[in-house]
């Protein structure tokens, strides 16, 4: 008795308020986003794939330290340094493998020449293992530039990290 | 860094002091420094400038220790341990007093660290971590030191062919200069300027290109001196150490390659300290003569002549025809006809196959591993072999008060004794006499130099023996029996004849009588001397007059890394009833073919009663003292089978040629000099195709139809038992007659050439070794500037010289280190065949000297 009691007052009362639920977000602005036409924005503190970034005269930042592969988990750096031809130390490999990454922003914090950020971008699919392998020229941000899109992302780095700002 | 974990005592003092540190009581020996001290009882004290094999100076003051009843810190590496002293080297005053040194000595050190070499190993950031300061108080800019006209962002300068200088990045420890003139004698860098502006630099004008130059970057605890070997090629930490050792010294330099085990490629070379042999210096022939290894000139494939030319080939290809050829030979000619040499820088695995090759699977006696040598004896037997066989302590060298370097140019063929020679000299006031027939290097530390004439060694060991007899200092000896025996009746006839003051020989022969520890060096100019015998003979009599063997050491030191081995397994081709019957008991058989040496190989080949010829990782062509009758003899072998690194001469006559594995890639034993058992790591698998020369043997024996073990541990107990044979001999009782055969001269040819190593080369594989021939590229003649006034040359000029044999002309070189008229040429390079001018026949090499005027 009892219980076909419960199930008549489900059908009257809580039914209805689920409906309800359902029929508010009816009227509501949609949360889903018309990808890849239309994008949200990422948060500030979002890691995707990784740039690196040069002086404002279009010489590379990274001198090929190597602190960045060795502060990686994953171990998805690799690189080879060489010497230019004025004894100057860069990067002649420098790879990511973004299967490998597990995007925890190590190399970024542990580089020293502020050479190596996790940008917002994360839009890297591909349909082979090899092309994950990303290279320093597809790695490099384009010189010359009007403006800098990772002005954002130095910013949070070195406030999350500490680092005093440059005069 | 400080490493150390031996208390290292002066040899003379027996004193002891007691002494506390840090709540703990210790007792020393009177003179040890408080670091050492420390050091010993496994207290660690940091320091820069503290060296364990270099004075104390106290540049760096990072060792600060508290000493009750001293109001200030004092440097630990430079206070001696007295009794009752009571030290703290962890105290707040001590922590503090190093974080202000540590933030000191970064005061003008840039923070270059992601493009500095040093990184990762580097002394200052390891002292910075775990004493500095977390943060830096300077916020004033750093002293720049920046050469003129350089166009570089980074203030580096080459000062030498493989270093690279930062001055920005020295902290002033002056561990280059003090090891530099301590231990190695060479003056070529220095510290300029005062104060803040202090700088180390090459001497005005000079490079550092001393044949130790590589230590210098070694020891520098950060990164001012690099090398251009290691330079932006890979971080440390990301390689692995393996432990070898030198192929190039016969003293076995303990190494450790730094290796990247993915990219199967040796990285650098630094020294892995030995104090026993080495003391962690090493010699630059050892530090790069790993590139070697790595040259892409190295042989790919295994060639077989087809043709009359060389054709790639496999493997299985190459010992199908070479055990083809080879089995015939030994079939329908008999086993008189196979010969082989053997490199004596292989390891014993190698050399042990090689003979069991040649006498088991050849069944031939003809087997040899002497390929540089004149005029070989029959048998062991013989004064030279005696001298050769006495065993030698490297480290005695040290604590000899009189030290005699007889016909070796140290550097050149030992550079490990060379640097022990001098230690003894500057810690230990030794007195070292030369007696060489050109000037070498130790002179400066030498304290009497002797200049012989050219081929008359052992008549001036004979006039040291006579002169000592005359003054009485030799006792136990007949004095007829004595001038019967060296063929002279006074010293002063002997001392005229080979060109010497009687004075000279009466101030040796009176330190050798009145010493109390001797160390009696003879070298090379000795071994490949024509009358090596008549010199072992002189030398024996020398033991004999002054009892070197109750008070000292005397020896005929071997020259490859290892000769010794070599000898305790056998490779020699008469070896006598004993050590025949030895390997007879092992193997089961042995052959009774009539034993032939490289000599005899060789004269037969000539006379074509020699077929087949093995050479494992020799190039007769190039070493042997007779280019064109090595030439001449391989050429009308009919089958020649050549193993080697690199295309060769020798290789370029053979109809089989196989790709050799280098030291490096494979593991291997070796005895030095001493007899001393080390064993090397491989750094690397073999290359391309290269196999080791076990391996090669083994399967080509295999292919003959004679394998020779049934696995490693049959071959390895089998040598065991080998090596118990003993072939050490004794110092003969009584004198031995010095009879040299009659010297031959050529009117129109006055110089003696001198044939040797240049002291940046070793062998004839060096030249592969890009870094080495940074240092020397070609051969030059090396002239004293007398000779070079008198033929008119100076630098830049060339010279012919001519032999019976051949001629060469190579550039000049003045050297104020050759006194005479002498020249010397290495026999280093393939360009330059300096051997063509040597004839295995002759005692001295006289030749024709004449200006190329272009």
């Amino acid at each position: 008795m009892t219980e076909i009691l419960k199930a008549f007052v489900n059908v009257i009362i809580k039914m209805p308020q689920g409906f309800g639920v359902t029929l508010k977000y009816l009227f509501r602005k949609p949360v889903t986003v018309q990808y890849p036409k239309q994008k949200i924005p990422m948060t500030p503190r979002y890691r995707g794939r990784h740039y690196l970034e040069r002086y404002d005269d279009g010489t590379e930042r990274c001198v090929c330290c190597g602190l960045c592969a060795a502060a990686c988990p994953a171990d998805a750096i690799y690189m080879e340094p060489e010497e230019t031809a004025n004894g100057e130390r860069k990067a002649k490999v420098y790879e990511i493998n973004l299967l490998r990454c597990i995007f925890c922003g190590f190399c970024e914090e542990a580089c020293p020449e502020e050479a190596v950020f996790l940008g917002q971008d994360y839009e890297f699919s591909a349909d082979n293992r090899n092309s994950f392998i990303w290279t320093k020229d597809q790695m490099l941000v384009k010189h010359p530039r009007k403006e800098n899109p990772l002005k954002r992302i130095i910013r949070r780095v070195r406030r999350v990290y500490g680092v005093p700002t440059a005069k | 860094m400080a490493d150390s974990t031996k208390i290292e005592t002066p040899a003379r003092t027996v004193e002891t002091v007691t002494f506390t540190i840090n709540g703990r009581t210790a007792t020393v020996a009177k003179g040890t420094t408080v670091l050492q001290a420390a050091h010993g009882l496994g207290i660690t004290i940091p320091s820069f400038c503290w060296h364990p094999k270099l004075k104390p100076v106290g540049a760096c003051r990072m060792c600060y220790v508290e000493i009750e009843k001293m109001p200030k810190l004092q440097v630990s590496c430079a206070t001696e341990v007295t009794n009752g002293m009571v030290v703290f080297t962890e105290s707040d005053k001590v922590k503090q007093g190093r974080r202000a040194i540590i933030e000191f000595t970064l005061l003008n050190h840039p923070l270059d660290c992601p493009t500095c070499d040093k990184g990762g190993e580097c002394d200052l950031q390891n002292l910075t971590f775990a004493h500095g300061y977390d943060d830096s108080r300077f916020a004033f800019q750093k002293l720049r030191k920046i050469e003129a006209g350089v166009p570089s962002t980074f203030d580096d300068i080459k000062i030498g062919p493989e270093i690279v200088l930062n001055r920005n990045r020295c902290i002033l420890c002056y561990k280059c200069v003090r090891a530099n003139k301590e231990a190695f004698g060479e003056y070529d860098l220095g510290a300029f300027e005062r104060g803040n502006h202090t700088e180390i630099n090459a001497a005005p004008g000079q490079q550092v290109d001393n044949p130790f130059s590589g230590n210098l970057v070694e020891i520098c605890p950060v990164g001012a001196l690099t090398n251009t070997d290691w330079r932006y090629k890979i971080r440390v930490w990301l390689t692995d150490q393996k432990a070898s050792i030198c192929p190039f010294t016969s003293s076995g330099t303990n190494i450790q390659f730094y290796v990247e085990r993915h990219k199967n490629r040796i990285f650098r070379t630094t020294g892995r300290r030995n104090d026993a042999i080495d003391d962690g210096w090493l010699s630059d022939v050892t530090r790069y003569g790993y590139q070697i290894i790595q040259s892409p000139d190295r042989l790919k494939t295994p060639l077989i002549k087809k043709n009359g030319k060389q054709v790639p080939a496999t493997w299985d290809e190459a010992l199908a025809v070479a055990a083809a050829r080879l089995t015939e030979i030994r079939d329908k000619k008999g086993c008189v006809c196979v010969g082989g040499l053997a490199s004596p820088s292989l390891d014993n695995a190698s050399l042990y196959t090689f003979n069991k090759f040649m006498r088991v699977a050849m069944e031939s006696n003809n087997v040899d591993y002497r390929t540089e040598y004149r005029r070989l004896p029959s048998s062991l037997d013989n004064p030279y072999d005696i001298a050769a066989s006495q065993a030698f302590t490297i480290a005695d060298i040290d604590e000899s008060d009189v030290i005699v370097v007889i016909g070796s140019d140290l550097v050149r063929e030992h550079p490990n004794e060379y640097l022990r020679v001098r230690k003894a000299e500057q810690f230990n006031r030794s007195k070292v006499f030369l007696l060489n027939p050109l000037s070498t290097k130790p002179s400066d530390v030498a304290a009497l130099e002797l200049v012989h004439k050219p081929g008359a060694e052992e008549i001036a060991i004979s006039a040291i023996c006579l002169a000592a007899m005359e003054s009485g200092w030799a006792s136990g000896v007949n004095a007829d029996d004595l001038k019967s025996k060296t063929g002279f009746k006074k010293a002063a006839d002997a001392a005229g004849a080979c060109g010497l003051d009687l004075i000279e020989i009466q101030a040796v022969a009176r330190a050798i009588a009145e010493g109390k520890k001797i160390t009696i060096i003879a070298g090379e100019l000795v071994t490949r001397s024509r009358e090596r015998e008549a010199i072992g003979a002189a030398l024996c009599n020398l033991n004999r007059v002054f009892g070197v063997d109750g008070k000292g050491q005397m020896a005929i030191l071997a020259r490859h890394a290892n000769s010794v081995g070599a000898a305790r397994l056998g490779l020699t081709p008469d070896l006598g009833a004993g050590f025949a019957g030895a390997l007879k008991s092992i193997w089961g058989q042995y052959p009774e073919t009539p034993p032939q040496n490289t000599d005899a190989m060789l004269a037969a080949a000539r006379k074509e009663e020699l077929d087949a010829m093995i050479l494992v990782g020799v190039n007769p062509v190039m070493i042997y003292p007779d280019r064109e009758f090595a030439r001449e003899a391989l050429d009308k072998l009919d089958f020649l089978i050549a193993c080697d690194l690199f295309e060769t001469e020798t290789t370029q006559l053979a109809d089989v040629v196989l790709p050799l594995a280098g030291w490096a890639e494979y593991r291997g034993e070796y005895f030095n000099l001493e007899g001393r058992l080390q064993s090397a790591e491989p750094g690397i698998a073999p290359l391309n195709e290269a196999r080791p020369a076990h391996q090669i043997l083994e399967s080509l024996a295999e292919q003959c139809g004679s394998p020779l073990f049934a696995g490693m541990d049959q071959r390895n107990a089998e040598m065991e038992k080998i090596l118990k044979v003993d072939i050490r001999r004794p110092w003969p009782t009584g004198l031995i007659e010095v009879k040299p055969q009659p010297q031959e001269t050529a009117p129109e040819r006055t110089v003696a050439l001198i044939m040797g190593d240049d002291p940046h080369h070793s062998g004839y594989l060096t030249e592969k070794a890009p870094s080495l021939v940074g240092f020397c590229g070609e051969a030059y003649a090396e002239l004293s500037p007398e000779l070079a006034a008198k033929l008119k040359v100076g630098a830049g000029d060339s010279v012919r010289l001519e032999a019976a044999t051949g001629k060469i002309i190579v550039p000049v070189r003045v050297s104020e280190h050759i006194d005479n008229d002498v020249v010397f040429v290495p026999r280093n390079f393939m360009a330059a065949p300096v051997n063509s001018l040597v004839s295995r026949k002759q005692r001295v090499d006289w030749v024709k000297i004449s200006k190329v005027s272009d």
